[in-house]
């Protein structure tokens, strides 16, 4: 990995830690601050909630206590047998009920019986006393008002409609009525008392008062911002939270924990709520009648999405500009990096132009820091090197120039010897004619010590005859005039048996057995002239070193595409180390059996250059003891 | 006994051709010699000889060399008949790009020996072309 890469990364590595760590800080930042800023705005809508329901008690009582002051009434509750005021003053407040759309309105004596109800069928003479506000104003004489509950019975005897109005809207035969009582009082002395209230039960315009007040009717994708609901006990009986099929969600109730807490614990709840079908930030506030005893609640909620949403967006915005801090450090920091590594890049480049030869390659130097230090000690390292090859390449031409000179002295001799040898051959030929003229007898009889002076004689000329072709051979390898021409030729017909019929004397003489296996019809791919001068050399050290009257056996095997020929003869062996020495040039077993035997040390070394230069190989087998054999290939 | 047969050898050494003379009388060959080309080639003209001994190259004034020699008697119609053993010690010969043996246009001779050769083996040669002597 490239130190740019190594470094970018570990800064997107740092940046990206850092940026997790920013974006989880500030999700909780925002889920605090927007939670708590929510649940207080709950908390304020829930208070002026209950302004809105108490400011219409207080109108009612308001309302009542002006009207105790009729003197209609007076009149009444003075003669309350009098059927025809009676009816009189009925319908004059029964009017007023309808005015103020009040559910109840009844005048009741100071002991709590009542004397006139407005609604039909004006049922009358019961006794309220055990009404909690009636039961108040009783008590203290005093106004009364606030929130009970009315019991089937109650709501029965009230007159026409309630019950069913409370059965129909939520199946639940009770009813929760907001109302007020006020004295009439005469002289000091409680005379009578007026009673009017209405049902929370179906009464939309308070809930949906509450939320206009409140949220001002909005709506947020689709479901409204705050709802407001009235609760008795736990069932809503007035509310603007709609069911999942957009009516309002009356009937229903709420859940068992807020329940628990606030109706049978008698404590506000706050918190998230999950109304209906969805989560709202919500306050349910318990209601409780004027004995104190918790009746119903009142709920506020403000859908929670919104503030999720708001949430979101401020992660947002935090995300875009961590990302955009992200890119531009990154940029800088590739600038500033870059302006780090630029001047190592180039001594890496240049260090690859100097492994690759280019020695007079230089880095500018780069002012005083550990970089211009490094570049300073590259292009000393440079010099030095350069310097070094000069002077390599100076000692090689030296070298070269001696080699050559070394290889025109060797040519020069090898053209003389080549020379010498064949200026040789005229003198040595008249001579081998004339001495084998007279030791063969053509002349007249030999004596025997005559013969054995000549015999000495013919084999010096035989070795001097060896070293002639040797030496010719080996001058033409040296001097590279040895051309290789090949074509198919007969192995048998055009190689071995002119080889052998210069040979057949020495073979009589020493008694050998010549065993002859190569196929008649053979033919390799060869140089006819080089193939007979391996084949001269390997007979003739054959015949030379092999066991006298032992058997010489010539073989050819063919096999993938090349030709394998050997020469075998008995013999005492050749052991193993000895072998490599003797395909080199001058080189003879100093073994004493060999010692009697002349020999040039060229033999083996001519056949190895021939074979070679046939593109085959030669190498030799033994068994010591037994035989010896000489085996090359030749590819077809 | 029959007549004797004839050689003349052709070679610029006199040595050789000494002892050459010497065996091949030795064994009853008549044997005449020239040690130069032209010289040779009009001896034989003259005396017709059964056969010539012939060197390939020759030392001396430029002339024609023993191949060359074979096939000015090959082409002469008084010599065509006329057989030729070739007896050299020019090795080069034998770097020709092809097989060295006698051919009737380019060397159209008996048998090219090389130097140097023992007298068993030149006997034999000789044989081989002019049939048993004696």
């Amino acid at each position: 990995m490239k130190l740019q890469t190594k470094f970018n990364l570990g800064i997107i590595i740092i940046f990206a830690m850092l940026a997790v760590g920013i974006v989880a800080a500030s999700i909780n930042y925002v889920n605090i601050n927007t939670i708590r800023e929510a649940e207080d705005r709950v908390k304020i809508y829930t208070r002026a909630a209950w302004e809105i329901h108490n400011g219409k008690v207080t109108r009612i009582q308001s309302v009542l206590e002006v009207l105790a002051k009729a003197q209609l009434i007076e009149d009444l509750l003075r003669d309350p047998g009098n059927e025809q005021l009676l009816t009189a003053v009925r319908e004059e407040l029964e009017a007023i009920r309808r005015e103020q759309k009040m559910d109840i309105f009844n005048l009741l004596a100071p002991d709590g019986t009542v004397i006139l109800r407005t609604r039909f069928p004006y049922n009358k003479g019961d006794s309220l006393s055990s009404d909690p506000i009636v039961k108040q104003v009783i008590l203290t004489q005093e106004s009364s008002a606030g929130n009970i509950i009315f019991s089937p019975e109650r709501l029965d005897v009230e007159g026409i409609g309630l019950l069913e109005w409370c059965l129909t809207l939520d199946r639940e035969p009770r009813g929760m009525l907001s109302g007020a009582a006020v004295p009439v009082v005469e002289g000091g002395r409680l005379i009578g008392i007026i009673q009017m209230g209405s049902l929370l039960n179906g009464a939309i315009e308070e809930v949906d008062r509450i939320r206009d007040a409140v949220f001002e009717n909005e709506y947020y994708k689709g479901k409204p911002v705050g709802t407001a609901t009235i609760f008795m006990g736990d069932l809503r009986i007035s509310t603007n939270v709609q069911d999942s099929h957009g009516r309002r969600a009356v009937g229903t109730r709420v859940s068992r924990d807020v329940a628990e807490h606030v109706l049978e614990k008698g404590l506000s709840w706050t918190g998230r709520a999950f109304v209906v079908d969805t989560w709202y930030l919500s306050q349910y506030d318990p209601i409780k009648d004027t004995d104190g005893n918790v009746i119903g609640m009142l709920y506020v909620g403000e859908l929670e999405q919104k503030y999720l949403d708001m949430r979101t967006r401020a992660v947002a915005l935090n995300l875009s500009v961590i990302f955009v801090g992200l890119v531009l450090a990154f940029m800088l920091s590739f600038f500033v990096i870059r302006g780090i590594l630029g001047p190592i890049q180039k001594l890496s480049d240049a260090t690859k132009r100097l492994s690759s030869g280019e020695l007079t390659y230089r880095v500018e130097a780069q002012g005083k820091d550990e970089v211009g230090d490094l570049s300073a000690s590259f292009n000393y390292m440079a010099e030095q090197l350069e310097g070094q090859r000069q002077e390599i390449e100076r000692r090689q031409q030296e070298l070269e120039d001696l080699s050559s000179e070394l290889r025109a002295i060797n040519r020069n001799y090898m053209e003389m010897l080549g020379f010498v040898s064949h200026e040789l051959k005229n003198p040595l030929t008249s001579a081998m004619m004339s001495l084998h003229t007279v030791k063969d007898g053509y002349l007249g009889e030999v004596s025997p010590a005559q013969r054995k002076n000549l015999e000495s004689v013919a084999l010096s000329l035989d070795y001097f005859q060896d070293m002639i072709k040797n030496y010719l051979d080996l001058s033409r390898l040296e001097k590279g005039e040895l051309e290789v021409n090949k074509r198919q030729i007969s192995l048998y017909t055009q190689v071995v048996t002119p080889v052998l019929e210069g040979l057949e004397r020495e073979l009589q003489e020493r008694q050998m057995v010549l065993e002859n296996r190569i196929p008649e019809d053979l033919t390799v791919n060869a140089d006819g002239n080089l193939l007979r001068i391996v084949y001269d050399n390997l007979l003739s050290n054959a015949i030379k070193y092999g066991r006298e009257g032992g058997a010489v056996v010539l073989d050819a095997q063919e096999n993938e595409g090349q030709v394998t020929l050997s020469v075998r003869n008995d013999s005492e062996g050749i052991p193993p180390e000895k072998m490599p020495l003797l395909f080199k040039k001058f080189s003879r077993l100093d073994s004493p059996e060999y010692a009697s035997k002349k020999g040039t040390g060229l033999g083996l070394y001519i056949c190895k250059e021939m074979v070679e230069k046939q593109g085959g190989e030669i190498w030799i087998d033994s068994e010591m003891g037994k035989w010896v054999k000489f085996s090359f290939t030749l590819p077809n | 006994m029959s007549e004797k047969k004839s050689i003349l050898v052709i070679d610029d050494d006199v040595q050789l051709v000494e002892s050459v003379t010497t065996l091949l009388e030795s064994v009853g060959y008549r044997v005449s010699h020239a040690y130069q080309a032209e010289k040779g080639l009009k001896l034989a003209r003259k005396t017709k000889p059964d056969l010539i001994l012939l060197d390939v190259m020759f030392a001396g004034p430029p002339g024609p060399d023993g191949i060359e020699l074979s096939r000015q008697f090959h082409q002469d119609p008084d010599l065509k008949g006329i057989s030729i053993i070739i007896l050299s010690g020019v090795r080069k010969v034998l770097d020709l790009g092809f097989e060295v043996s006698p051919d009737e246009t380019w060397m159209p001779v008996k048998a090219f020996l090389e130097k140097p050769i023992k007298p068993d083996k030149l006997l034999a040669e000789i044989e081989k072309v002019l049939g048993p002597r004696g």
